[in-house]
């Protein structure tokens, strides 16, 4: 067994050795075949031709040998390796063309496939993860879905409906906590959660135990879990971490009982702390707990139960709640999303279209590269008919350039998969922040082997067909060069139906990318209600340990905003509540004095302001006045409403001096606030979202911890400088303070068309990569063209035909792919453009325009591409093409 | 009418028993085989080169027999090919299953 190997690897790898003993062996048998005939009496020479004509071909015993030798399939194989390479070498300008072509393909389709491998298709990393819901309000009165929910609500779900093992409840708006003590106060993002949360999640912290259930009661302990990234940045990785305390800026130290571990991302991928809800015994029975909604829940259903029964048992309880206390849960209902697919979000849609276009950029290549290998094909096809004639079989030819192609796409796909690799970093780099709800991306074996497979199923679709079009031919019909280009018509036609799709993929994909685009246009240029130039926001909060008192809290942001407005390059400065066009703050109903309740409850946006905040941002004044200096805490209390609410609410009668409370249904206790002032809309939400109705009041009337501060610079300053000064008075003011987030309101104003401008800027850069691929294609085809009928321009052009002519025809065919391939584009798109329709912002998927702009465009790139290569045609020289062959 | 060729299993493996065969005398080299052959079979069979430099390639991949360089009685090099104990046995059960075809094949002939 093993001599057998050494023969065979001898074979291989010391092929002259083994050819030369042959030969030896061979000449002997003949020398002593000679030596036979010579002894019977025959001259010498006479012998010798003899013996050589009984042995036959040298050659052929060779041959033979060879083939006994048992390397022949891996010689044939290196041998076509070899081949290919050489082939594709002469032709490098092609070849070049169709890894560059592939690559672009793979690498595109693999890093958008590692997105949605990562976000859509992996599970989340929970313990049967399939069992878990998010459960979440609905009132059609407010205009709520989804919404989040009360803590007496959530505790009643808790302990009556059935169908679930465990209900838990945590916060997922932006809060934060200072902590102190360690190098510089650092802003941490946190989440406040039940007791059960890790155990309904079945997630268990890397180090220590987590909370117990229970602990979202204040029962004196305070417990915190933090975050991978806070144990190794501020902890230095300590393995003793777990039972140390760490100060979060309020008077009492917070004990550390775990460390979750990386990549757990709820509520977000960037929560640094996890701290337990605190919550008083006393809370649970007063009205507000009912009232303001502030919780996200996630239940784990029984083993065994369907979501269908999970949200029966549900509507139950909702049902004795609306019963038990119709102040509050009147038209309160709930409903319930499997985890995965509420976690995933908004984030499906945009990654779905993205992966269709990565998909539509893959196909376009395809087509592209067997377009060029038919170009490539063709150039060879006397080669191949050539080793016909020499008696190659037709499965030898078709496997030589099968070979070829696999070798043309595995180049291909090592560069995509480097591409790939290096997309899906770029990807989850450039994605606007808090995105996609992962922490990171890997290029897993899964997502490597689906590259894997793509390259090698295109290399066989492209590198088939220009295979069995080769053995279709017959040599000797393709060695007379006179009929070349009668022999080759079916390939040509099939080469131009795939330049002809690829146009028509290209021409959809770039109208889909049009109208991604103009619907960003427009929303960006959508008015937002003010004016972000020059402005830099800060954002801060501060503890309410250290600011337990109204007056400290006032006393604090009221010399901050002074100091602020102060500064050299400062023209003014104020402070709100939120900042325009990011998360609206908090919502409730109201009532107008002398009118009776509303019948359906309102639902208006509420906004502290503190200094000339609507002169910063430039909001105008519609009508009365803004906030003055004697609009003080003691003083009557005065609101400020947007000119959305005093439409909606009081059209056709003058809002200035009406009263307003924030109750549904006043009574005694209501406190009445006077309308003085009309200001203009901001959007609140976003630039999608219409303005909504909103009230403001002055901050010394209805103060609170967490501010943000804006300042517009002065007309020559760039607000980004500002940046250092307001630190630095920041930390003047209280050294225990974390600034978080300076940026100029430009930023905010561009992060809230982000995810838009991510999806349509990365689907645009897809469809002008395949523009350019088709163009290619289209030059490829008439250069080929232009090649095969070389010798019939000479003639025309001998024959009188003016260059122009010659010219105007191969123009014409480029006309014929353009045409055609151009209209199938465009019904394709308008069949399928329907999809982009919830991501589409006052543009319809069939807007004319965009398709007239892109089909016009590809046809002028297109006539360009088909321009050289006529151009060439019309230079042929009628002597030198006559005497080519 | 042509009929078809036997299947080439069957020639090839009838060619390696008989060049098994040829070397129980002695080692011999390629063209020594080839005239042995013609001689034993009375000038029947005539085993042309182009199937006997493959066989011997493969009897010796088989480790059936041993090749090595040696110089003739007349101080040629040559390659001279040696029956194995493997070789050898192996030619004890071809020889055994091939008369036992032949008789299988001759009991069908004579019955028809």
């Amino acid at each position: 067994m093993l001599k057998a190997l050494r023969l065979r690897l001898r074979a291989l790898f010391d092929r002259s050795g083994t050819e030369r003993d042959l030969d030896d062996e061979l000449r002997f048998h003949i020398e002593q075949e000679a030596a036979r005939h010579a002894r019977a009496g025959l001259p010498a020479e006479e012998a010798l031709r003899r013996a050589r004509i009984a042995f036959g071909s040298m050659e052929s015993a060779r041959e033979a040998h060879r083939d006994q030798r048992g390397s022949r399939g891996v010689e044939d194989v290196l041998a076509d390796v070899r081949y290919a390479a050489r082939a594709l070498w002469r032709d490098r300008a092609l070849a070049v063309a169709g890894i560059v072509t592939l690559a672009l393909g793979i690498g595109a389709t693999t890093a958008v496939f590692s997105a949605v491998d990562a976000v859509m298709l992996r599970e989340l990393p929970f313990r049967e993860p399939s069992r878990l819901v998010q459960i979440w309000v609905e009132n059609p009165d407010r205009g709520w879905h989804k919404n989040v929910v009360a803590p007496a609500n959530y505790l009643d779900w808790r302990d009556r409906a059935g169908a679930f093992e465990g209900v838990a409840a945590y916060t997922d708006y932006q809060a934060t906590v200072t902590l102190l003590g360690r190098d510089e106060p650092t802003l941490l993002t946190a989440a406040y959660t039940t007791g059960n949360f890790l155990g309904v999640l079945g997630v268990r912290p890397q180090q220590g135990r987590g909370f117990e259930p229970g602990d979202e009661w204040d029962n004196g302990q305070r417990p915190v879990i933090i975050s991978d990234r806070v144990w190794r940045t501020h902890f230095g990785a300590d393995p003793g971490v777990v039972g140390q305390s760490m100060s979060l800026g309020g008077s009492r130290p917070w004990q550390i009982v775990g460390v979750m571990p990386a990549g757990f991302s709820l509520p977000s991928p960037g929560t640094d702390v996890w701290m337990p809800m605190l919550w008083r015994p006393d809370q649970r029975e007063a009205v507000s707990f009912r009232r303001a909604h502030w919780l996200r829940v996630v239940a784990r259903m029984q083993p065994g139960v369907t979501p269908t029964q999970a949200n029966a048992s549900l509507q139950t309880v909702v049902r004795q709640l609306q019963a038990e206390y119709p102040a509050t849960n009147t038209r309160m209902g709930a409903g319930i999303t499997p985890l995965h697919e509420w976690i995933i979000g908004d984030t499906r849609m945009p990654l779905l279209v993205l992966l269709s276009a990565a998909g539509l950029l893959l196909l376009i290549a395809c087509a592209n590269v067997g377009s060029l290998l038919l170009v490539h094909a063709l150039g060879r096809s006397r080669d191949v008919s050539l080793r016909f004639a020499l008696g190659a079989t037709r499965g030898r030819v078709a496997r030589q350039a099968v070979t070829e192609s696999l070798v043309l796409s595995g180049l291909g796909g090592i560069a995509g998969l480097a591409i790939g690799w290096a997309g899906a970093k770029a990807l989850m780099a450039m994605q606007p922040a808090g995105m996609l709800p992962i922490t990171e991306i890997a290029v897993d074996v899964r997502v490597f082997l689906f590259a894997l497979a793509l390259t090698t199923l295109s290399g066989l679709a492209f590198g088939m067909a220009p295979a069995v079009m080769a053995t279709r031919q017959s040599p000797a019909n393709a060695l007379n060069s006179a009929s070349r280009t009668v022999t080759s018509r079916p390939i040509r036609r099939w080469g131009r139906w795939l330049v002809m799709g690829e146009v028509a993929l290209a021409v959809t994909l770039t109208i889909g990318a049009g109208l991604l685009l103009r619907s960003f246009e427009r929303l960006s240029r959508q008015p937002a209600g003010f004016d972000p130039e020059g402005v830099l926001t800060a954002s801060l909060s501060i503890p309410g340990t250290r600011y337990a008192t109204p007056a400290s809290v006032k006393d604090f942001y009221q010399q901050l905003v002074e100091r602020a407005g102060a500064l050299p390059g400062v023209e003014l400065a104020a402070a709100v509540r939120a900042l325009p066009v990011t998360e609206p703050s908090w919502s409730s109903s109201f009532a107008v004095r002398g009118r009776p309740p509303m019948e359906q409850a309102a639902d208006v946006l509420h906004r502290e302001v503190l200094g000339p905040y609507f002169q910063v941002m430039r909001v105008p004044l519609v009508a009365g006045r803004t906030f003055a200096a004697s609009d003080r805490d003691g003083a009557a209390q005065v609101v400020v409403i947007n000119d959305a609410m005093a439409r909606q609410y009081f059209p056709g009668e003058d809002p200035i001096g009406q009263q307003i409370t924030y109750d549904r249904v006043p009574d005694s206790t209501s406190v009445w606030r006077t309308v003085i002032g009309v200001v203009g809309s901001e959007r609140q939400g976003g630039l999608a979202m219409p303005a909504r109705p909103e009230i403001f009041a002055h901050f010394f009337q209805d103060e609170t911890s967490r501010m943000h501060l804006v300042m517009r610079a002065e007309s020559r300053t760039d607000p980004a400088a500002l940046a250092q000064p307001v630190r630095r008075l920041v930390r003047d003011l209280d050294s225990l303070l974390a600034l978080n987030s300076l940026r100029p309101m430009t930023e905010v104003h561009a992060h809230a068309t982000s995810r838009e401008r991510f999806t349509s800027v990365l689907v645009l850069v897809f469809a002008i990569t395949g523009v350019l691929l088709a163009l290619v294609g289209v030059f490829g085809v008439l250069a080929q063209l232009v090649q095969a009928r070389w010798r019939e321009m000479g003639i025309r052009l001998a024959l009188g035909a003016q260059p122009s002519d010659v010219r105007g025809l191969i123009a014409g065919h480029g006309a014929r792919l353009l045409i055609p391939g151009i209209a199938a584009g465009v019904l394709v798109a308008l069949a399928t453009t329907r999809v982009l329709g919830s991501l589409l912002y006052e543009i319809r998927p069939t807007d004319w325009a965009t398709y007239v702009i892109v089909a016009l465009l590809v046809a002028l790139t297109g006539m360009f591409a088909a321009w050289l290569p006529a151009w060439r045609a019309g230079r042929a020289n009628p002597v030198s093409t006559l005497r080519a062959d | 009418m042509a009929f078809p060729p036997p299947s080439s299993d069957v020639l090839r493996g009838t060619l390696d028993l008989l060049v098994l065969k040829t070397l129980t005398l002695e080692p011999m080299h390629g063209w020594g085989i080839s005239q042995r052959m013609q001689q034993m079979s009375r000038s029947v069979l005539d085993v042309h080169q182009g199937s006997l430099y493959p066989a011997l390639q493969r009897l010796e991949q088989k480790e059936l027999v041993e090749a090595e360089w040696r110089t003739t009685d007349n101080n040629r090099r040559a390659r001279y090919y040696r029956l194995t104990a493997k070789g050898r046995r192996a030619l004890g059960e071809e020889t055994q299953s091939w008369r036992r075809y032949v008789a299988a094949v001759e009991d069908i002939l004579a019955a028809t």
